[in-house]
């Protein structure tokens, strides 16, 4: 941290901007867990008999992905927490407002019936 | 250390000084001029949308009225709802109170992105004029269909003229302008506040804007969204919101109230910040309860994301929907409650001044109350139910937005302008306008509670007599004249005393805040020096030594800044400011003209677009610190991080709402299909390949940014090269993939699932084509060795944007491709 910025009592300011990122060894890594998980998925989509529990799996999958990216390929793990928050917070507005959308939208169609005794 | 905020001596001219000429005005970047170029233009727009508003009145004075025509009576109220709330009150609030004031009361030179600032200012300008192009002569006329647009009204079959595809690709502009301008002010707030200013120690009109900010953000997504398959279904005759097709209507509705009821508080929330600031100083006390006041801003503008259904009660969404809609819209009140109780405690045992700043904020508090009490009413269903369309709305939504947000611009205007100026408004003038408005205002509107209980609906131009709505409706009118002439006297007041008012100090009303420790105007560069905040309150506490909270604060008019103190002259050659940019306003240009070429003129799409592409080059490259690693600046900074990076991640956060929404829509619409393909056509096998090239292309990325950040440009722009060419087989993959579609007789047309998916993976294609480029452009400047470990950051943001697109295809992949034969999924 610089002294101006410990001066003014200023928290997590950087000098170099490649300290805190992992090298080449962590992001091939990462890639090998991201093509396992893909294959994961698509064999998933193939087996029959996975097919009850096909969606669930499939989400899982999804969001380790989404999160393995994101952590490291993005560099949320190693960045500053500021970032993480700009990024999940609106990520859970817009998870909520989606879900709320196909909720409002299933009971027009008649699959979910929501009634008040 | 930082030196303590001096007022500076007069010799620096000020920002209405230097430089000179119209040039100096339209490649201006200083966010003063551009608020005073928004004010001009938000003003011009007042007068305009006042007058329609007088027509409509002129109108209804009396029944059985034909002094204008029912179609006439259509655009005048679609176009006043229009452009008082996109071209008015947010242009005033955003464009001019936060433009002017942010970086002077955080204590910062300039916004974070001083040329993104002038081009949303001018992409503004080129909305507003777009959405009035009907008016030339045989172009078939102003948008008639409501502010609020409700499909399938807006329908080509409906609609056929070009009225309401300049409303479509007007919003569009404006939309831009406002998403580049929130952003650029949330970072301006979260990352350039001067030392010592914690969150806990910002002026509220600074928690109000951060707030708002973080709201257009998430908030105007949702209409984007809205608004292109609107676009679509005119355009490329989609039908995202026919019902012939399995679609339904409700859609637009969903989509634009997710936008409008956020939005209704990206214009209260401002209002809210302007009346904190201006009750403290003219009743002598500190704000009461600031972190109450503080978290109640948060906590509405949560809360305003779960009440966008009480729009909708005439809808039938059913009793769950109802009633849950109904109770967050009502725990809206309390937040709010808290927020009206605090001004008043503030006023309360004060030594109050009743300048005409004090008396409009005092005015708002009354009348947004009215305003905010009915709304609860419109909170109760089975209440809504009987009100809804009716007279009683619009008295609501005029008590919330002229008795509310109004009131708090004109006390704004009243308590702002001797800094803005240098001069200050008549005050005498300005008293009567207050009494005048205060009259009018209620006497315009309060009866239109009436007129609803007695079944008047509205949108409605004329009536039939002796229905009992005579009497109110001609009483009405006479004093909407008279509330017009109050305006009269504002112009003609803000214009004489601009001219020739009297000059006023750097304090005129002893201050709190820091822009009262400036002179008046301002020179161009704010501060000489930094200041270092210590308390909240920080000019106040900088003239008394306390916030005095609670208590009666000696009155010392003028304080500290009345003498100024001259800067050593050689300080300000420290100081370096933004250089001024033709390129935000050619880009506008170029944006104003796409729009135009949408209308009916193809060729003038590519010449807008090559206008536009050719300005974001110039942008790019103008600055010789183009993506340049400063550490002096991240020193300065609030929270220790790079700007630059702060606005990509708040600006990809505003990116997960916008691809939220359509990847909702399609899974709406999936299984509303009414014949022809399906999700079935898929192919899994090529979209699995492209999943792979997708995810290989962000290591590629990262090892591209790792080779830059070791300061290796030759593996940096391999690697570079490499993500671009894998994004480029994606593409192709896609090109494969929707041309195999087409083939098997599954076009955008076709039907729910064609046009849903086409928009989705489309939108998602697009922006892996803008990746692509911005990609070749970061690996032609590393290969010409532009860009090394000094300017890795330029590949760090380059490489959040892709990565993103990355993430955003991991979703669609499982959701979209994987799940194909999942039901109501």
């Amino acid at each position: 941290m610089s002294d101006y910025a410990i001066e003014h009592g200023h928290a997590g300011a950087r000098e170099d901007p490649t300290d805190a990122h992992p090298g080449p060894v962590v992001y091939l890594v990462v890639a090998a867990i991201l093509t396992v998980l893909t294959a994961a998925e698509i064999t998933v989509f193939y087996v029959s008999a996975l097919q009850p529990v096909l969606v669930p799996i499939l989400l899982v999958l999804a969001v380790v992905k989404f999160a393995f990216v994101g952590m490291f390929y993005m560099h949320l793990y190693y960045d500053s927490k500021v970032f993480t928050i700009f990024f999940a917070a609106p990520l859970l507005l817009a998870t909520l407002i989606a879900l709320g959308l196909l909720l409002l939208f299933s009971h027009l169609a008649g699959v979910l019936s929501f009634t008040i005794p | 250390m930082a030196a303590q905020p001096k007022a500076l001596g007069f010799e620096y001219p000020n920002y209405l000084q230097e430089p000179r000429g119209i040039w100096g005005w339209l490649t201006t970047v200083d966010h003063k001029r551009i608020a005073v170029l928004y004010a001009v233009s938000a003003l011009f727009m007042m007068a305009v949308g006042g007058f329609e508003a007088m027509l409509m009145r002129g109108q209804l004075m009396v029944p059985d009225n034909h002094f204008l025509s029912a179609a006439i009576y259509n655009e005048l109220f679609t176009m006043h709802g229009t452009t008082m709330i996109f071209l008015v009150v947010m242009p005033l609030e955003l464009g001019f109170f936060a433009n002017f004031f942010i970086p002077l009361q955080i204590g910062a030179r300039d916004v974070a992105f001083p040329r993104l600032n002038a081009l949303s200012f001018w992409v503004f300008l080129a909305g507003a004029i777009f959405l009035h192009i009907g008016l030339l002569k045989s172009l078939g006329g102003l948008p008639d269909a409501g502010w609020f647009g409700y499909a399938n009204l807006t329908e080509r079959m409906y609609s056929p003229g070009i009225n309401i595809d300049c409303w479509v690709i007007g919003l569009l502009i404006l939309g831009l302008s406002t998403l580049l301008s929130g952003l650029n002010f949330f970072v301006t707030i979260v990352n350039m506040r001067a030392p010592g200013m914690t969150f806990m120690r910002m002026p509220m009109f600074m928690w109000a804007m951060l707030v708002t900010t973080i709201l257009i953000l998430l908030a105007f997504p949702a209409l984007t969204v809205g608004l292109v398959f609107l676009f679509a279904d005119r355009f490329l005759d989609t039908h995202f919101y026919r019902v012939s097709a399995g679609a339904t209507p409700i859609l637009w509705q969903h989509l634009f109230w997710i936008f409008g009821h956020p939005e209704v508080y990206i214009m209260a929330l401002p209002a809210f910040g302007i009346i904190s600031e201006v009750i403290p100083p003219f009743s002598r006390k500190a704000l009461f309860g600031y972190p109450m006041m503080a978290y109640s801003l948060v906590l509405i503008a949560f809360l305003s994301y779960g009440v966008w259904g009480h729009h909708m009660f005439a809808t039938g969404m059913g009793p769950f929907a109802d009633a849950t809609f109904s109770i967050t819209s009502m725990l809206i009140a309390i937040p709010t409650g808290i927020k009206i109780f605090s001004w008043i405690a503030t006023v309360w045992g004060g030594r109050l001044r009743f300048t005409t700043a004090m008396l409009f904020a005092l005015g708002f508090i009354i009348e947004f109350t009215i305003g905010g009490l009915s709304g609860i009413m419109h909170a109760s269903t089975p209440v809504d139910l009987q009100q809804t369309d009716s007279y009683i709305v619009v008295a609501h939504f005029h008590y919330v937005l002229f008795g509310g947000m109004i009131m708090a611009i004109l006390a704004g205007f009243y308590y702002w302008w001797p800094k803005v100026t240098g001069r200050s408004l008549n005050e005498t003038l300005g008293k009567w306008q207050f009494w005048i408005t205060l009259w009018a205002f209620n006497a315009t509107f309060f009866p239109m509670h009436f007129l609803g209980t007695l079944g008047m609906p509205r949108r409605i131009y004329t009536y039939a007599p002796n229905m009992g709505w005579d009497f109110w409706n001609y009483f009405e009118s006479i004093n909407a004249f008279i509330l017009g002439f109050t305006f009269l006297l504002f112009f003609i007041n803000l214009i004489w005393s601009t001219r020739r008012g009297e000059h006023a100090s750097s304090d005129p009303w002893d201050g709190r805040t820091l822009e009262w420790s400036l002179p008046s105007p301002p020179p161009a560069f704010n501060f000489v020096t930094v200041p270092m905040v210590t308390a909240r309150d920080a000019f106040w506490v900088r003239k008394y030594g306390s916030v005095g909270s609670h208590g009666v604060a000696p009155a010392i008019a003028g304080g500290a800044a009345a003498t100024p103190i001259g800067a050593p002259a050689e300080v300000q050659e420290h100081i370096h400011m933004p250089a001024p940019s033709i390129y935000p306003l050619i880009f506008a240009l170029g944006v104003f003209m796409m729009g135009v070429g949408c209308l009916d003129w193809v060729r003038l799409i590519i010449i807008g677009g090559a206008i536009t592409l050719m300005s974001i080059f110039g942008m790019l490259f103008e600055y010789p610190s183009f993506g340049q690693f400063n550490p002096e600046m991240i020193g300065e900074s609030a929270l220790g991080l790079d700007s630059r990076k702060l606005g990509m991640w708040a600006f990809l956060g505003s990116e997960c709402v916008f691809f939220a929404a359509l990847i909702s829509t399609y899974m709406v619409y999936k299984d509303r299909n009414m014949g022809g393909p399906d999700a079935m056509i898929l192919n899994i096998p090529l979209t699995s390949f492209s999943t792979f090239v997708l995810l290989t292309s962000s290591l590629l990325m990262v090892l591209a940014l790792a080779a830059v950040q070791r300061d290796d440009r030759k593996w940096g722009s391999i690697w570079l090269f490499g993500t671009a060419f894998f994004g480029m087989i994606f593409l192709g993959g896609q090109a494969f993939e929707f041309t195999g579609f087409v083939m098997k007789g599954l076009k955008i047309q076709t039907n729910l699932f064609g046009q849903t998916f086409y928009t989705l993976v489309g939108f998602h294609g697009i922006h892996v084509l803008i990746g692509v480029c911005w990609l070749l452009v970061l690996a032609f400047a590393t290969a010409a060795g532009r860009i090394g470990k000094d300017r890795s950051l330029a590949v760090e943001i380059g490489g959040l944007y892709w990565h993103f697109v990355d993430i955003v295809w991991v979703v669609i992949f499982t959701l979209i491709y994987l799940m194909r034969t999942v039901k109501h999924a």
